[in-house]
Parts: structure tokens; sequence; C-alpha cells
């Protein structure tokens, strides 16, 4: 997929201005509330008229204000995933399912509703009105009306926003399943850094109507890290829960750490914030902190004024996060050895 | 205290001149309920009384007599009734209203069929070649019963359902009529007299329906009145009279 | 309570009447809603006004200008008789007097239906490739199904009391145009005949009665389909 931006649209006093070329499957767009993403997205949807520019998808002209294109939100097929799911309440969970698939030409239809519902878990809901339904519901139907309509691109306009935590976590999976069945490319719109990392390989951060760099999550969330409440939040895949004297063990790749608030779920996700590593030069003897990691450092960053040390533990990353003067008396430098130390009590589960 | 008593026997004092300032004018106004087809006939009559005595003030009400039966027994003022046949001075005498005693003949009328229709039409048999046609409402409207008598005596009613428009009185009738909305109406003759733009197509034949007679009483309540009386009086005079027949009403 | 059979046919011709005019401002009133809601133009808010002038109207102002329109000499009248067509004083004026009349009252009803449609919804099934069409039929109509019935209920019910513009544009002919308000002022101009006409106006309340509660009926139907 790629995707060429070159616009301008003015509303009051607020200007937009985006010049960007984005390709890749899975695109993030990235910027705070009233940066001009949601604006950004109704351009490319065709919801709303840039002033100026051209929008160009896969070889396609969408919008050329020079050519006097324009290609109504209608035909360009491009789905929309809304904050609020937007579920046609009117309708039934099969018949808003089944929205875009009827209106799709029969040659597009390439995603069948069955392989869909399956995957979403939707077999249960589907008789149902829409109005009882729960957040987390409610989105799983709005982007399975969106991915049935076979678009050519997805844009996922903060979808997970209105969602609490938990769930925010859980519907993560199915964004992610639906993405590497079905291969359709995205763009997701959010002021989550975790859901970036999460969801994107590629991101533009906008701020103020303008596209003020392209990066990638991973950039982006070291580039933030220090004006972040939280640091850098480095994302744990752990599992085979083990639950002891008040404390689960947990599997990290090759290493083992012990969590308070653990689950018997056999995969869980969790969060670990950089701010709660405390390194050592040396292996300290006795320590209250059930977690101390061998590791060694991979990479060093410097994050406005701090500096984040990217760890390597048995084959696993971590990042911690620390001010420079510890890192000056420390003598830490790339390959040196340093010991980590996380409390049990560090870890959030996420999902 | 006292500035409070000083208002309160301002403001009475107003009112008690408000009184009597109204008083006169209460006293020598007559009020008249007459059937819309006399409405001419007594303006002419009553501008004339006026000259020979300016104290006196009329108050007119124009309607058909029906509902001016109504208005009367429902309390509204009247001095003097006037109606276009004898059924409602008939069911004012019945409720006690009007004082029987003072009843006297004022006019007769004849019933005739008016309109602007260019179809053919000269007789009563002629009618249900028409659209639409005018009637006064039989409920409260004298020339509508006249005309209704007409229409079933004649055996045309069953020809004329859906026909017939309803009038609030005799010169709603004339008015559509008039502009041309209904093919013909039912009026009276002096009503045709009067009109501009509808002829007069056919007189109603008498034998079909009962004479028109205008039946006149003072109310219960001006029994005692002389004004009232006075004016009675003078509607039965020479000059009452040739009035009358210049508008073409008949007097016997 | 007693009725004359004239008054039987008065009712059934005020049923008829308020029925034709409700069922033939529909589509219009939903026209016109939709394109005041959802289309921006410019001199809308002079057709808000117009719409809305027979609201503040007296009737029988509604009935004369509607004379004047539609009378053998009216602009559209003397068009409209060219073809044989007339209208003044025929059942089809009841049914425009009824009509201009309630008209302001259905779209009101229907354009506050269409205006609590949250527009993200019309956003998503734009971008599901419904064209303005479709979308019209699928989404905005149904879902301002409230402000329809809401808006026919109450005009129906207009219709069903409209006496002043009935009379001057339809006049009060018994059997073609004589509506229950008509019927019963022709009873209230005669004072031996009040009984009738309380008779009739009982009717009247009846009607009025069963239309509020079929009102009230099919709304809950309507809320209780959505809550599945």
């Amino acid at each position: 997929m790629t995707l060429h931006i070159d616009i301008e649209k003015k509303l009051g006093t607020f200007s937009l201005q985006v010049k960007a070329d984005v390709s890749g499957e899975r695109t993030g767009i990235f910027g705070e509330s009233g940066s001009g993403k949601s604006t950004l997205m109704h351009l490319v949807s065709g919801l709303m008229q840039p002033d100026k520019g051209e929008i160009i998808l896969d070889d396609q002209c969408l919008f050329s204000s020079f050519k006097k294109t324009n290609i109504s939100a209608e035909q360009r097929r491009i789905a929309i995933v809304f904050q609020q799911a937007m579920l046609f309440p009117h309708l039934s969970v099969k018949a808003n399912l089944l929205y875009g698939f009827k209106r799709c030409r029969t040659e597009n239809r390439l995603i069948k509703p069955e392989t869909l519902i399956d995957l979403l878990k939707l077999q249960p809901l589907l008789q149902r009105g829409v109005e009882y339904l729960s957040g987390g519901e409610k989105q799983r139907v709005a982007l399975g009306r969106a991915v049935l309509a076979n678009p050519r691109l997805l844009l996922m306009d903060e979808p997970l926003s209105a969602l609490d935590d938990t769930l925010r976590f859980q519907i993560i999976p199915y964004l992610r399943s639906v993405s590497e069945e079905f291969r359709i490319p995205y763009l997701f719109i959010s002021h989550s850094l975790t859901e970036m990392q999460l969801m994107t390989d590629h991101i533009l951060e906008i701020k103020n109507g303008r596209c003020i760099d392209e990066t990638t999550a991973e950039q982006l969330a070291r580039n933030r890290m220090a004006q972040s409440p939280n640091g850098y939040i480095n994302l744990l895949h752990l599992s085979c829960p083990n639950q002891q004297r008040g404390l689960y063990s947990y599997k990290w790749g090759n290493n083992i750490l012990f969590v308070s608030a653990g689950e018997q779920a056999e995969q869980s996700l969790f969060e670990l914030s950089s701010r709660e590593i405390i390194l050592f030069k040396k292996h300290p003897e006795a320590i209250s902190a059930r977690n101390l990691l061998d590791c060694r450092v991979a990479e060093m960053f410097d994050s406005d004024g701090r500096v984040g040390v990217v760890l390597s533990a048995n084959g696993e990353k971590l990042v911690a996060e620390i001010v420079r003067q510890a890192a000056d008396e420390l003598d830490i430098t790339i390959g040196s050895s340093l010991f980590a130390a996380i409390k049990a009590s560090s870890f959030r589960k996420l999902a | 205290m006292l500035d409070m008593k000083n208002s309160m026997k301002r403001i009475t004092l107003l009112y008690v001149i408000f009184l009597i300032m109204t008083a006169p004018a209460m006293a020598g106004e007559l009020n008249l309920s007459v059937a819309a087809s006399l409405k001419e006939v007594i303006n002419e009559l009553t501008a004339s009384y006026i000259a020979k005595h300016p104290a006196t003030v009329f108050v007119k009400n124009f309607g058909s007599s029906g509902t001016l039966a109504g208005q009367i027994e429902n309390g509204a003022p009247a001095d003097l009734f006037i109606a276009a046949n004898t059924e409602w001075m008939e069911y004012l005498k019945k409720k006690n209203l009007v004082d029987g005693s003072s009843e006297k003949t004022f006019a007769f009328n004849s019933l005739v069929f008016a309109g602007t229709t260019k179809k053919h039409v000269s007789s009563m048999n002629d009618l249900p070649v028409l659209e639409k046609i005018a009637i006064g409402s039989p409920k409260s409207v004298p020339a509508g019963e006249y005309a209704m008598a007409a229409i079933t005596k004649a055996d045309i009613a069953t020809k004329l359902e859906g026909k017939l428009v309803m009038a609030k009185d005799v010169r709603e009738c004339l008015m559509y009529a008039e502009i041309g909305e209904v093919d013909g109406a039912f009026v009276y003759r002096t009503d045709a007299l009067q009109a501009q733009k509808a002829k007069l197509l056919f007189v109603v034949p008498q034998k079909l329906y009962p004479r028109v007679v205008y039946p006149m009483a003072l109310t219960v309540k001006a029994a005692q009145n002389s004004e009232a009386k006075t004016f009675e009086a003078y509607l039965q005079g020479a000059e009452a009279k040739s009035v009358l027949r210049k508008y073409g009403f008949l007097l016997k | 309570m007693v009725l004359a059979p004239e008054d039987i046919t008065a009712i059934w011709l005020s049923i008829k009447v308020a029925l034709t005019a409700t069922a033939i401002s529909l589509p219009f009133g939903f026209t016109i809603s939709w394109l005041i809601v959802f289309k921006p133009f410019r001199g809308k808010v002079l057709l808000e006004v117009f719409i809305n002038l027979p609201l503040t109207l007296p009737p029988v102002v509604i009935g004369f200008f509607l004379l004047l329109l539609l009378g053998k000499h009216g602009w559209i009248g003397k068009l409209l008789a060219e073809y044989g067509i007339v209208l003044i004083f025929t059942w089809k004026a009841a049914v425009i007097a009824s009509a201009t009349v309630g008209f302001p009252l259905l779209v009101r009803s229907i354009r506050l239906g269409m205006e609590s449609i949250d527009r993200q919804l019309i956003d998503a099934s734009r971008t599901l490739g419904a064209h303005w069409y479709d979308t019209l039929l699928t989404i905005i109509l149904p879902l301002s199904f409230r402000g329809i019935l809401a808006g026919s209920s109450l005009m129906f019910a207009r219709s069903l009391g409209e006496f002043g513009a009935t009379i001057i544009v339809a006049g009060n002919i018994p059997g073609i145009t004589q509506t229950i308000p008509l019927a019963i002022y022709d009873y209230a101009s005669s004072p031996s005949s009040t009984t009738m006409a309380l008779s009739l106006c009982m009717v009247s309340v009846l009607i009025s009665v069963s239309v509020l509660f079929l009102h009230e009926g099919l709304t809950r139907k309507l809320d209780r389909s959505r809550a599945l």
C-alpha cells in the first residue's frame, strides 16, 4: 500500500498542512487531541474535502485540486472504525456486519463473513440489537463491519480510546489477527504510545496540523521517554504462570520473572516502566527486589537529558532510564555488563 | 396609611364618574337582532330615525334568524328581534323571551334562484344539471328552510345530494353566487336585486314553500322600554313601508 | 348519543380527508425535512419561514389565500380549469386545506427526528459504500421513523379539527366536504340542535383519543423492537 498525501485545509483558526508518503501495512498517526489527526482521517476518507492538494492511494488519484478530481467517500473503498463504534442502532449485529459487504462489488468480496465472524468470535451476538452490547463487543462488531466492506485501506480513528484499559488490550489481539489474516493495510490513529507500539510499524507524528516527523513506534517511544509520565513503556509477553508464595513466576523468553499482580492465563501482556528498573554495576548480593537480571548493554540513546539504556537479557530486550549523571558515574557503555533489578510489583498487566 | 386611604377615595370617585359617563350611553341604546336579508333596509331606516331622534344609539346585529334566536336564548342583549320566518319567533315565544303582545308583521318576501351559471336554468327541474348550489343551512337559516321545502316538494332532493353548499346566512349564499364558486344560490328576491354579477334565473313557485314572512317583536326585557316601542311603531309607519318597497320587499 | 346519517357521513369524510391529507404530505414533508437538515444551501431560512407560515396565520387567512390561488380566477385555478379540473368546493379542497395547515407540524416533527441522528452514522454508511439515496433509505428513513410517526399523528389530529381554511376553500357541503367540525358548526348555529352537536363532539374526542393511543402504542413498539 502506498499513500501519497499533500494537502491543505483551513477550518476556522486551525490550519492543516500535511505532506507525507506512507507505505507498508501497519501505519500509525500519532498526536495529541486537537493536533489534526481526525481531520486528516476525514480528508483521506473523502468525508471532507481539502482546500488544495492531492491524495493518491496505490496509484489512484483520490483527490486533486489541480486536476479537479474528487472521488466520493462512497467510492474510495476506505473503511473507518470509529472511536464510538457508530453501529447502526436500528439494525441487528448481523445486518451491521453485512452493511458494507452488501455494497461491495462481487469481484471485490475477498473476505467472507463466516471467516470474520469466527475470527472475532461474533457468532453469539449475531441476532442481537446493538444497543445493549458492551463497549468491547461494539468495537469488535465495528471492526468486523469495516473489514467486511473489503476496503483497500482501513482507517482506525482512536478505536480503543473509548474503552477502559483492560478492554483495550483485549481488543488489540483481534485487531492484529484481522490484520494478519486478511492483510488489509491500515492507518491507526491514536494518542497512546503503547497502542502505537503494539499496532504499528511506521508512524506519522502530527502536531498543530503539521506532520512533524515520520518515524517508527520504537523511535517515537524513545524520543518521548523523558517527557512521558511513565518513561519508556516496556511491553513484555509473559507465559506459563506459576503461583508460589504470593507471587507469580512467569517465563519471559529464557528468563524467569516474578510478578505480584499475576493471573492464571497462559499468555499475558505486561507493561514495565523504564523508570522502574534500577541498574547495578556489580551484583548486589542481597536485595529486596525479586527480579535481578543479568544483562548486556546493547544500545544507548539520549532523550532530553535522560539516558535510555537498551539491555539485552538472554535475548530479550529491556529499556531502562537513568539520568546522565548516573550513566557517567557508572561508566556505562555499549557492551557493559549490568544487573537490572525490578520489583515484582512494578509489572502492570495489560491483557 | 393615610396615603392608601386617599388613593382609594380617588379611585372610587373616578369609577363613579366613569359609570355616570357611560350611563347615558346605555340609556339610549337600542339592540336590534335582525335577519340578514333586511340589512340595507334597517340601515336606512335607523339612519332616518336617528335624524329625528338624535339621542338614540343603535347596536345592530345581522345574521341568520336561527343563530340570532340562539344568541338571545343565551342572554345576548336584544331589544327588538326581526326574524325571516315564524319558526324562530315561535321558538323564542315558547321560551318566554319575546313579548307576544308586541308581535307584528314587518314585511314579506319571495324566494328565487340566482347565479352566474351559463347553463340553461329556468325552473326547479333544471337544477340537477348544475354542479354546486348554495343554500342557507336549513338548521338555522330561514332562506335555507324555505329552499329545502321547495326542493323536497319539487321532488329533486335526491338528485341534488352532494351539490348543496351550506351557507351561514342568506347573504353568504349571495356571496357564493356572486363570486361564481357555485353555479347558483337560493336567495330572496330582494337579495337578487342587489346582486351585481349573479342573475335572477327563476322565481321559485310559491306553491312549493310556505310564504316568507318577517315577524318582529320586542324582547321581554324591552317590553317596557318606551324607546323600543317607539321604534317598533316607526317600523310600521309609512316611511318604513316606502323603504321596504324600494328594496323590493312585499307588503302583503 | 344521537347520530343522524349525515353525521355518520361527516365522520367518514373527516377520517378520509385527514388520512389523505397526511398521506400526500408525507413524501413532501420527508423530503423537505431532509433538505433542511442535511443539505446546506442558500436561502434555507426563507424556506423554513415559508413552511412555518401556516402555523402562525389564522386558518381563515390560509383558506382565503388558497381560495385566491385555486379559485376560478386564481392562477393555479385558471390553469387547472383548462384541463377541466376544479378543486374549489370539492373534497380535494378540504384535503388541500388540511394538508396546508398541518404541513408545518409534520415537518417540525420529522426535522426533530432527523436532527437527532448522529452525523457520524451517516459518515459510517458513506464509507461503507452507500450512495446518498442508499443512506437516505437505509439509515435516515428508519432512524427518523419516530419523528415521522409523531408528525403524522399530529397532522392527522390537526386535520380532523380543521375548520377555518376548510370552510372557506371547500365550503360546507354535506356528504362532500362537511367534515365533523363543519357539521358541528352547522348544529351550533341552531339553538335547537345542541344535543346533536354534543354527540358529534363526543365522537370527535373519541377519535382524537384513539389516535393518541395508537401513536403511543406504536412508539412503544418501535422502542421495544430496538432494544433487543
